[in-house]
């Protein structure tokens, strides 16, 4: 894969520790892996920072954002399924 | 009007934001019918809110407000949530928890097995014991895992219940158990009192001395023991207070009515203490030494009277030898005469000795005599009210009086025939008992011409035993002794 100028900016937003939460951070972390350097990924806990909603307009938690390049792409889930991560993000080919 | 209308690319923009909208709610809307979301923002009038959807949220609540420390593991272990009584098991807040992990809170041996029993748990809860060092010892833990399913994975839920109360609740029963097992062995009686001087236990030496149940019972009602005035104390509730007050006291000597007799008691007291010095009661032994003083008596008795008999028979024995030598023509004939003496005194007393110094009755001390020469029982001898039993200085003195008078019958009368017979009766008279020896049959009879020792011994030899004088008559038909001794020098057989 060839780096971007610019790096992609990832913003996973979670409610805490519920299971989905966890799973959806565990899950973008296997998929930035070894890439470090292509993504800037933003982990925001809503339970902690509500008023972070708005930015966005999350609604539904899990949900990760990519906010640059624009437009803006959002997935909503727990990241399992890594190829309609990819596909559906434009990410990581 | 142009300027009223939006330009077709900017309506274009618009209607795709639209749809861009549009996609996202429905995309939403699917995500969370499909359970692809386990919270919600809502939006607030002030601030949004986050709501959780699935049971995760209650289900923290519900572990938080469990007493039991609660824990939440990933695959490999990780700490995903610890509750709060877990932390305070710990003694570590949630995010030092969260930074070290569970093991790192737990000793060395507790990790080794909370990770053996993660290892062990395959579709079912595995449950061990583990002791963590708190600040006043250790505190016993009991450890379940379980497998749990997690929206990332598999993962362990582990509880820890503090079993120490229970584990030091089952010590004490054990130590209880044994403290029973330790008073109910004991021969003596033993109680254990409260502060109060009440009773609370009782084992079953205690209904040697008491009626009925003593549980409950002060101690003095239950036993009302007397002290000897030297001891100090004057109620069984003095005793108890000694002990009470932290002393501990040894083999008091007490008395005790019970069925009309008095039993001799040793009593003993100790304090009972709890952790630290506080005293709660005190636990008392009774033993009986009723037995044992009555024994003690009784030796201290046989060794009076043992002294006294050894005094007596040295005494007797200087006695014989003078008298024998005096009597005797030369040595050789002292030798015979002496000996025999001696052998009579010695016959006395084994059996004095065999009927543990009771007495002996006429009837041992006279056959014992006549078995050399002559078959008691026989035509030749007949007794008649022998069966007496006399005291042991009575039993000496009469022992060697008989072995004399069948040596003389043996010599010179009844026994030196065949046809001779003797005859032995003993008679009540009032406050004293006759013994009559009359002989006949033998050679005819005649006064000796001077008193040997024999005849001394035989007028004389009952001395103070004697209640009246020995009458000897030499009569021609056969020799005729009346001998006298008190009823009070008789044993009870």
């Amino acid at each position: 894969m060839q780096a971007p100028s610019t790096p992609l900016k990832l913003t996973l937003y979670v409610a805490g520790q519920t299971p989905k939460s966890l799973a959806a951070i565990r899950n973008l972390q296997q998929i930035v892996d070894g890439a470090e350097g292509h993504y800037e990924v933003e982990v925001i806990d809503l339970r902690e920072r509500p008023q972070l909603a708005r930015e966005h307009n999350i609604v539904a938690i899990p949900t990760l954002v990519r906010s640059l390049p624009v437009p803006v792409q959002k997935i909503i889930g727990d990241l399992s399924d890594r190829e309609k991560v990819l596909v559906h993000l434009q990410i990581g080919h | 009007m142009s300027g009223d209308r939006p330009e077709p690319s900017a309506t274009s923009d618009r209607e795709t934001e639209l749809r861009r909208r549009l996609e996202e709610a429905e995309d939403t809307l699917r995500a969370i019918r499909e359970g692809e979301v386990d919270a919600l923002v809502v939006r607030g009038p002030e601030q949004d809110e986050v709501f959780a959807l699935s049971g995760q949220d209650s289900y923290r609540a519900f572990m938080e407000a469990m007493d039991i420390g609660a824990a939440a593991l990933d695959a490999e272990g990780r700490l995903i949530y610890a509750n709060a009584a877990l932390c305070m098991l710990l003694g570590r807040s949630a995010k030092d928890l969260q930074r070290h992990g569970i093991f790192g809170a737990l000793s060395e041996a507790a990790a080794r097995t909370v990770r053996q029993l993660i290892q062990e748990t395959e579709g079912s809860r595995r449950s061990r014991q583990v002791a963590l060092p708190c600040a006043g010892g250790y505190l016993h833990v009991e450890v379940t895992v379980a497998p749990m399913v997690l929206g990332f994975g598999q993962g362990h839920a582990i509880t820890f219940t503090d079993v120490t109360e229970r584990i030091e609740a089952a010590a004490a029963h054990e130590s209880d158990r044994i403290g029973h097992a330790i008073m109910a062995s004991s021969n003596e009686a033993v109680v254990a009192c409260n502060r109060e001087g009440r009773i609370t236990h009782a084992n079953a030496g205690v209904r040697q001395f008491c009626e009925g149940t003593t549980v409950g019972r002060l101690f003095d009602e239950a036993f009302p023991v007397g002290f000897a005035l030297s001891s100090g104390l004057v109620a069984g509730s003095d005793l108890i207070g000694v002990a009470l007050a932290g002393t501990a006291v040894r083999g008091i000597a007490a008395t005790l009515m019970r069925d009309g007799r008095m039993q001799d008691l040793l009593l003993s007291a100790a304090p009972l203490r709890q952790s630290g010095d506080t005293i709660f009661g005190c636990v008392v032994t009774i033993a009986n030494v009723t037995e044992r003083l009555a024994t003690e008596k009784r030796q201290t008795l046989l060794m009076g009277e043992l002294t006294h008999r050894i005094k007596n028979t040295l005494t007797l024995v200087m006695a014989i030898a003078h008298r024998t030598i005096a009597g005797s023509k030369d040595m050789s004939e002292f030798r015979v005469a002496f000996g025999r003496r001696l052998d009579a005194l010695a016959a006395t007393h084994t059996l004095l000795a065999s009927d543990v110094w009771k007495g002996l009755t006429l009837e041992d001390l006279i056959t014992a005599e006549l078995a050399p020469y002559v078959t008691v029982g026989s035509e030749r001898v007949s007794l008649h009210g022998v069966d007496v039993r006399v005291l042991p200085d009575t039993a000496v003195a009469l022992g060697l009086i008989f072995h004399e008078l069948v040596t003389n019958a043996v010599k010179y009368g009844a026994l030196c025939t065949e046809d001779g017979r003797i005859a032995i009766r003993a008679t009540s008279q009032g406050e004293l008992i006759e013994i009559i020896w009359q002989e006949e049959g033998g050679p005819t009879v005649a006064p000796p011409e001077k008193m040997g020792f024999g005849q001394t011994l035989i007028a004389r030899g009952l001395g103070q035993q004697g209640a009246q004088a020995t009458k000897v008559e030499f009569r021609p038909e056969g020799l005729h002794c009346r001998m006298y001794i008190d009823a009070d020098q008789t044993a009870k057989g």
